[in-house]
């Protein structure tokens, strides 16, 4: 019964580089609407590994299943938000939250529903007409992220979205993807190497090790939102996270 | 006590007087060059006076060479040009994206393109001579060949640089091939396609000169070979002025549509 709620099924996944070997026999689950990250050492293979499930890149061994069926971009939607900035320079603020839905020829008034609500959620009415490099990075970011929940994606991955932004951003922008996960009840994973905005935002934390990356542990959190990052419930978790990751 | 003396600093002020320096120095350097004529040309070489310049240009208008005024033979320039424009940005645009995008173009077309771009446009005078004669025609294919290569390579060179960015964010959300050139690559290069309008025009402007200087009854550079012949030196110079007020237009207007049609490429300026 219990698999009847699993949305992702990764199984086995191992890339091979030529010689170098990248990723070595990952398997788990994602369940539906789940919130997951993903740590690991820098330069472990995390981007690889995100890459594999997009299908920018294609497995040496394993597969990758989503509601049962391997993974296939014609029929299931997979959305990206990519570590650099990514909007299009050439499209204004709302032509780029429409850019991924046209492109998946979405009807009409459809794609006006679900544009005027991510406009909304994310408070970008007085951008709308503008153009990505007339904004602050953190807004730009603003709208890969809303042009990926946008889609509607049966699978969000996020790249260290915020790895180049200050704490204050970084809390903004994590309340803000909570809140758009609850809202869409989007299934996330979130790959990041800052060990607490993975403890602040996960539902359930994979370790990776040090290449070839296999998955070291599975971190369960449970604490009520929105978390407060100086409770020591928060500290116990995060200093375990450290801890595996410095111990592999 | 002036109210306005607020406190500024040092870099401030430094600003403040640099820009008043730039707007004075393009004037002073136009001075500059009217004084430097003076004095070349009160020496007795024969060398007209701006005055005399000004002269034969106001008498253009009034007794017209080849029944055409200044404004008629900078009319002619600009037909000869335009046709061949229209040319270079529907076919050398296309044919810039053809050998920019597919691989397997650019390796057939490549080799030829190189050499053909390689030939100055006057060379292809004989031969086109032979085969068209001395029409109109002839000398729009003589801008045509001058001016083609410049935006073939701009947007070659656009089209096979789309940032790989954009194109992970195209197979990310499964776009077709058709959708990853016309909605990502295109519009992406479309900066690089206006660096290739900007230098085709001004290639354009500069071939139709050398053209018509050979053998035409028309055109700006006719006016000019007409005062050479005639020892008319202030129509040659009229003829110079012409040339280069036009060609400072043409920039102007090409660097307006390029706002107007990508205004995301004024980065900056914006803020």
């Amino acid at each position: 019964m219990e698999n009847n709620d699993v949305k992702v099924r990764v199984e086995h996944l191992t890339k091979y580089f030529g010689d170098l070997h990248v990723l070595d026999d990952v398997s788990f689950d994602i369940k539906k609407g789940e919130f997951l990250c993903v740590v690991g050492p820098t330069g472990c293979g995390k981007t690889t590994f995100l890459n594999l499930l997009t299908r920018i890149y294609m497995p040496t061994k394993g597969d990758l299943y989503i509601d049962g069926q391997p993974a296939d971009p014609k029929k299931h939607s997979i959305s990206v938000v990519f570590q650099e900035p990514s909007s299009m320079p050439w499209l204004t603020v709302e032509k780029n939250l429409r850019f991924g839905l046209e492109i998946k020829k979405i009807p009409k008034d459809e794609m006006d529903r679900r544009v005027e609500n991510i406009i909304k959620l994310l408070g970008l009415e007085e951008f709308r007409h503008n153009y990505p490099h007339q904004l602050s990075v953190s807004t730009a970011q603003r709208i890969i992220i809303g042009r990926a929940f946008a889609m509607q994606p049966d699978l969000l991955l996020m790249d260290e979205p915020y790895g180049q932004m200050d704490i204050k951003l970084r809390f903004y922008l994590e309340d803000e993807v909570i809140r758009l996960w609850k809202e869409t009840g989007t299934t996330v994973v979130f790959i990041t190497h800052n060990i607490e905005e993975a403890v602040y935002l996960a539902q359930r934390v994979l370790i990776l090790t040090n290449k070839p990356a296999k998955i070291k542990e599975e971190v369960m959190i449970d604490l009520p939102r929105p978390r407060d990052v100086t409770s020591p419930e928060f500290i116990a978790i995060r200093n375990h996270i450290t801890e595996q990751i410095k111990w592999w | 006590m002036k109210k306005n003396n607020e406190m500024l600093s040092a870099a401030e002020i430094r600003e403040k007087r640099l820009g008043v320096l730039y707007k004075i120095l393009p004037v002073i350097s136009v001075l500059l060059l009217v004084a430097l004529w003076l004095a070349a040309s009160s020496s007795g070489t024969g060398f007209p006076s701006p005055i005399q310049v000004w002269d034969r240009t106001v008498q253009l208008f009034v007794k017209p060479v080849k029944k055409l005024s200044l404004i008629g033979h900078v009319g002619v320039s600009l037909r000869r040009i335009g046709l061949a424009l229209l040319f270079d940005w529907t076919f050398g645009i296309a044919f810039g994206v053809l050998i920019g995008w597919f691989p397997r173009a650019k390796a057939f077309f490549g080799p030829l393109f190189n050499a053909f771009r390689a030939i100055p446009p006057l060379a292809w005078i004989p031969l086109i001579t032979l085969w068209f004669g001395i029409g109109e025609f002839p000398k729009v294919l003589i801008v045509i060949f001058g001016s083609l290569a410049s935006i073939v390579v701009n947007v070659q060179a656009g089209m096979s640089n789309v940032e790989k960015m954009y194109l992970d964010v195209g197979t990310v959300f499964n776009a077709t091939p058709r959708q990853r050139l016309l909605k990502i690559a295109f519009p992406s290069a479309l900066d690089a396609i206006f660096a290739g309008v900007r230098t085709s025009t001004s290639a354009a402007w500069m071939v139709v000169l050398a053209a018509e200087m050979l053998g035409a009854n028309a055109g700006v550079g006719f006016l000019i070979s007409r005062g050479m012949d005639s020892l008319d030196m202030p129509l040659v110079l009229t003829g110079m002025v012409a040339i280069g007020v036009v060609g400072a237009i043409l920039a102007i207007v090409t660097q307006f549509a390029e706002r107007m049609i990508c205004p995301w490429t004024r980065r900056k300026k914006s803020y």
